[in-house]
């Protein structure tokens, strides 16, 4: 339908198809929303990423941030918010504002900042994917965006040092997960049973905080007591990335998985629709035994009248 | 900014005097304004401002519920982070509008040198902000084309209800009431900003009975109680 679109990102580990909160964003949506990308990590390679990832190239097009990446695809008919009324397209854009003013910034530090986590695991684990000597270079620039971005939008006074920044971010990025899980409550999905853009930015925020394995890790302690929010990212995980133990997704059977669950998902709709039925048959007593009665009579009209037809 | 105080605070039923001063940037404990000063206490930005209200015992967003505070401060946040920022990249950022209104208008209290120097320092600092966040190769139509989104979402939440949860007003109402009156009434070289807000309504509607309510309410509800009371006595 649509010409072949590649999508180039930080690749994964830890049980998640990508590390970088905005990569995951893009390809939940993709699976979201059925979009055939075909997904190439970085790795080794001398085709260094240039600017930032993730980067969507579609013929000539390159469009490189989450926001412009998903326009496009619903420009391309690849639409999950296709069932929302206006209202909750509204409600997506405030949730996304608070996911981003909210919960970025404490990602960002667990990530770039916080001396031990970068040290032990995020720098050794960007830098085995960059080229030699761009390893050197570019892990070090991404920590110190990622500090000027949060000492630019956070850190003005009264907040005077590093450590009281970070005090402030943590504690909203702790309330901001309380309010997503109070947001989500007991329903598989923000929107109802399927998944929107809103899922694919939470997924994209949440999952890394919760798979990946830090040494100092405050935030995904919170983040484990909010169990709604946890199952939310291993359904999704489950159903929509199938990744085996190894970390691979194994080809060919996502086509024929992905059919299952449209179908599961159809016939468990339909089965709440005849439960519903059910039960406001069952609620309203006065009228099943008219209609019980009615069928009686209905069943023994159609067993007399091809009767009273053949008898003569 | 300080609209969107106001706004609150008339909400709250609780008097204010608004005074504007040259310094005042120095005299707000966090360096931003605006900032109120309550007996001998100081505080400053709406969300210390809105606590500090809230401990005295009144407080706008009682009646909500859970879900619903988690969708105001998520609106809230959406203002801030679209409204907000495309207000301070049209202000420091558009080279037009830098030149010929905010460079002055900043600069105005003080003589030059000063001026100058302080408006580029604060166009500096804006910048490296804008850089930061992403929104520095972002063009004109973008930012607009970000303001319309914003506003639309305002819109859709809004509807036809009086304010954004029914029948009270809340903060919510105050800082969106404070963002939209300022882009509606401050002159711009273009006023394709004002445009995009007049395109809703619903919205300039919002504004309206805010401002009719709760600014010019009191001077004409003093003088129609006055003439109510009047109007009743040959009645009976």
């Amino acid at each position: 339908m649509a010409a072949p679109m590649e999508l180039s990102c930080w690749g994964g580990d830890w049980g998640l198809p990508s590390l970088h909160p905005e990569s995951l964003t893009v390809m939940a949506y993709a699976k979201f929303s059925g979009a055939p990308l075909t997904v190439n990590t970085i790795n080794k390679s001398w085709r260094t990423p240039k600017g930032d990832l993730p980067v969507l190239v579609s013929e000539d097009i390159v469009i490189s941030q989450p926001a412009r990446i998903l326009n496009f695809l619903r420009k391309q008919k690849y639409n999950a918010d296709y069932d929302l009324s206006a209202k909750q397209g509204a409600d997506t854009l405030a949730y996304i504002a608070l996911l981003e003013e909210k919960l970025l910034p404490a990602l960002l530090h667990t990530f770039w900042i916080e001396a031990e986590n970068y040290c032990s695991v995020t720098k050794p684990w960007f830098a085995s994917r960059i080229a030699f000597p761009l390893s050197l270079y570019l892990p070090g620039k991404m920590s110190r965006e990622a500090l000027n971005r949060i000492l630019l939008t956070k850190g003005g006074p009264p907040l005077y040092s590093l450590t009281e920044v970070e005090a402030q971010i943590y504690r909203d990025a702790k309330e901001c997960l309380n309010l997503l899980s109070k947001r989500l409550g007991t329903s598989q999905f923000f929107f109802g049973d399927t998944p929107t853009t809103l899922d694919a930015f939470v997924f994209g925020f949440l999952a890394p905080i919760y798979k990946v394995c830090f040494p100092r890790v405050h935030l995904q302690e919170h983040l484990k007591q909010l169990p709604n929010l946890c199952r939310f990212c291993d359904d999704i995980l489950t159903c929509y990335f199938r990744l085996t133990v190894s970390g691979h997704s194994p080809a060919g059977q996502d086509t024929a998985d992905a059919n299952l669950q449209k179908l599961t998902q159809l016939v468990n709709k339909e089965s709440n629709l005849i439960e519903k039925m059910d039960d406001n048959l069952r609620k309203s007593p006065q009228h099943t035994p008219r209609k019980l009665t009615t069928l009686k009579l209905a069943a023994g009209g159609e067993e007399s009248s091809p009767m009273s037809r053949l008898s003569p | 900014a300080t609209l969107c105080f106001q706004a609150f605070l008339q909400m709250c039923n609780l008097p204010i005097r608004v005074i504007c001063r040259a310094n005042a940037e120095y005299m707000s404990p966090s360096g931003k304004l605006p900032f109120i000063h309550v007996g001998n206490q100081v505080v400053s930005e709406l969300g210390p401002i809105v606590q500090f209200v809230k401990a005295k015992g009144h407080s706008l967003s009682d009646g909500l519920d859970e879900v619903q505070k988690a969708e105001m401060k998520a609106y809230m946040e959406l203002v801030n982070n679209m409204l907000l920022t495309a207000e301070l990249y049209l202000q420091w950022c558009d080279d037009v509008t830098v030149e010929e209104i905010t460079h002055p208008r900043y600069g105005s209290p003080y003589p030059w040198p000063l001026n100058r120097i302080l408006s580029y320092q604060k166009q500096w600092e804006v910048r490296r902000k804008m850089k930061a966040i992403g929104w520095a190769g972002k063009t004109l139509e973008q930012v607009l084309e970000d303001v319309d989104q914003c506003c639309h979402a305002l819109s859709q939440r809004l509807g036809t209800q009086p304010y954004f949860f029914n029948k009270q007003p809340t903060e919510l109402d105050a800082l969106v009431f404070g963002h939209l009156f300022t882009i509606l009434t401050t002159q711009l070289i273009t006023d394709e900003l004002s445009e995009k807000v007049k395109n809703y309504s619903n919205l300039t509607a919002f504004c309206r009975r805010i401002e009719q309510q709760y600014f010019e309410g009191h001077e004409r509800d003093s003088a129609a109680i006055a003439a109510r009371s009047s109007k009743r006595s040959p009645l009976r």
